[in-house]
């Protein structure tokens, strides 16, 4: 009866049928169709376990004999980033070890106070308008929908679909995401000593820390810190034959100013091979986001994610017409084409974000 | 010839999961410059070119449902992008009822080509916006070259899942 119909018929019918079914799905009340989803996920799944068992083999061994001289050169410089990160990582231990306690102290919240489970990437999208993976873990694991995925990097995306044992997670590239987000900028001294010339500098003694960072609002600046150095200096001459003298002297200098700026906005997909479009909360305020400076959740209680994921850094910033602030253009730290074992973040979004 | 709902229950539904999981797991890993070839695409326009357009579209609808099914975007989406795809390179047998092999693959490419661009646009009409780039200019070609390439084995086995056989000239009884 239905090969029986007219093609001016079979077109409507069709056309109906879709915008009914896109309708129902979209409109959330869907318990019927997440229970065919799951269904056919179980009826896919011993079809999905045996294309991947056969084509895997196949498509490594011919991936390994046509790229094995890239393959070295790669482990080769991998090997010699890892030594030169190891210098490094020392470092980043001390500056997080003491992030810990300032966060601790101000009691503020913060991505390390969440737990996070680690799942593996299983499949990315077949199709080329969809930009998720799958992962490994699902609600046995208590992954609920709208908790953000990391990798080592930074922000990958967030769950999407929450299945028993997979969940589906969009990536931050794909055009239908947004979450909120902060650009922590350095300002230079000069800017710094316009906007601030009337208040006088403050005076800090010698062997003060220098991280006395002071994050400010976008249209707040922070008084630039100058110090009085007392230094005494006990100059040994130790050379032989040489009288030992001593001597006491008083200098003044001016530290090196360091001034963040803080700016808020929404940072969000274009698709895939194009970089994150970052919006600011304010489009008519100047700003000082720069080519080079990092951007990271910003939190909040209507936030995505909590605060400092790293998501990426700026690439360009290009003028916009019509509006005092820019098109900031910036490239996700995280490597999305090649993402294996990923974090998803225990924090429950509010609702209003997902 | 089979009647449709049989020929789908029976033929199509098995050929669409074993096509559907070299979709998810074959073609969604490796991709030509970043672009997935859509081998489910290539079996919804080959049915149409082997079975007809009535059919053809019917086929495509129950393929692009399962393919909605199994990748989780909204259900119905791409059933409509392959329904018109079936539909649209079933007019080759509008043309002869028995085409050349290649006069099918270029009905075939244009129904692959009709589907993937149908799905942006219904996106876009859905309100998911930011898929109507640039970049469906390499990834149209790219789907559709893989389906021409695929017409000569899907078409005989997209007309075997719609349940039509293969139409042949007979002469005319004086």
């Amino acid at each position: 009866m239905l090969s029986s119909l007219s093609r001016r018929r079979v077109v409507v019918l069709l056309i109906l049928t879709s915008l009914l079914l896109i309708t129902l799905d979209r409109r959330g009340n869907n318990a019927f169709i997440d229970k065919a989803r799951q269904a056919f996920a179980v009826v896919m799944r011993p079809f999905d376990v045996a294309a991947d068992a056969v084509s895997k083999p196949i498509a490594n061994a011919w991936y390994g004999i046509t790229h094995y001289d890239d393959l070295k050169a790669e482990n080769e410089a991998l090997h010699d980033q890892v030594e030169n990160q190891k210098g490094a990582e020392v470092e980043a231990q001390t500056a997080i070890t003491k992030y810990y306690e300032l966060l601790k102290l101000y009691r503020l919240t913060s991505v390390h106070n969440y737990k996070s489970v680690i799942a593996q990437v299983v499949g990315e999208a077949p199709s080329n308008f969809q930009n998720t993976v799958e992962i490994t873990v699902g609600t046995r694991d208590g992954i609920a929908v709208g908790m953000p995925v990391t990798d080592g990097a930074g922000l990958i995306g967030k769950v999407t679909k929450v299945y028993p044992d997979r969940s589906v997670v969009m990536l931050i590239i794909d055009p239908q995401f947004t979450v909120q987000a902060q650009v922590l900028s350095r300002v230079d001294s000069e800017d710094a000593s316009s906007t601030t010339a009337s208040t006088p500098p403050n005076t800090a003694i010698s062997g003060r820390p220098l991280d006395s960072t002071t994050s400010t609002s976008t249209t707040t600046t922070t008084a630039p810190v100058s110090s009085t150095t007392t230094t005494t200096a006990a100059a040994a001459g130790a050379t032989t034959g040489q009288t030992t003298t001593s001597s006491s002297s008083t200098t003044t200098s001016t530290l090196p100013d360091v001034i963040v700026r803080r700016e808020t906005g929404d940072i969000g997909g274009q698709g895939a091979d194009r970089p994150l479009l970052f919006s600011l909360i304010d489009d008519t305020a100047l700003t000082n986001v720069k080519v080079g400076d990092t951007v990271e959740t910003a939190g909040g209680t209507k936030s995505l994610a909590p605060q400092a994921i790293p998501i990426g850094t700026i690439t360009a910033v290009n003028p916009r017409l019509g509006s005092r602030s820019p098109d900031v253009e910036v490239e996700p730290n995280a490597s999305l084409t090649q993402l294996n074992f990923v974090a998803v973040v225990l924090f429950v979004p509010n609702q209003a974000a997902i | 010839m089979r009647s449709l709902p049989f020929a789908l229950f029976t033929r199509l539904i098995p050929v669409a999961l074993v096509v559907l999981a070299i979709q998810r797991t074959v073609c969604a890993t490796y991709r030509v410059d970043g672009v997935a070839v859509q081998v489910v695409l290539a079996l919804a326009a080959g049915a149409g070119a082997g079975a007809g357009s009535e059919r053809g579209a019917f086929a495509g609808f129950a393929l692009g449902m399962m393919y909605d099914l199994a990748v989780g975007t909204p259900l119905g989406l791409t059933a409509l992008a392959y329904g018109l795809a079936g539909l649209t390179s079933g007019y080759v047998l509008s043309i002869t009822p028995d085409p050349q092999w290649w006069l099918a693959a270029i009905f075939v490419a244009i129904g692959s080509a009709v589907g993937e661009a149908a799905i942006p646009v219904v996106k876009f009409l859905t309100g998911q916006e930011g898929w109507l780039t640039d970049r469906l200019i390499l990834e149209i070609p790219v789907v559709t070259a893989a389906a021409t390439l695929l017409s000569p084995l899907f078409v005989p086995l997209g007309r075997w899942c719609a349940g039509a056989r293969r139409r042949t000239w007979r002469a005319i009884p004086e």
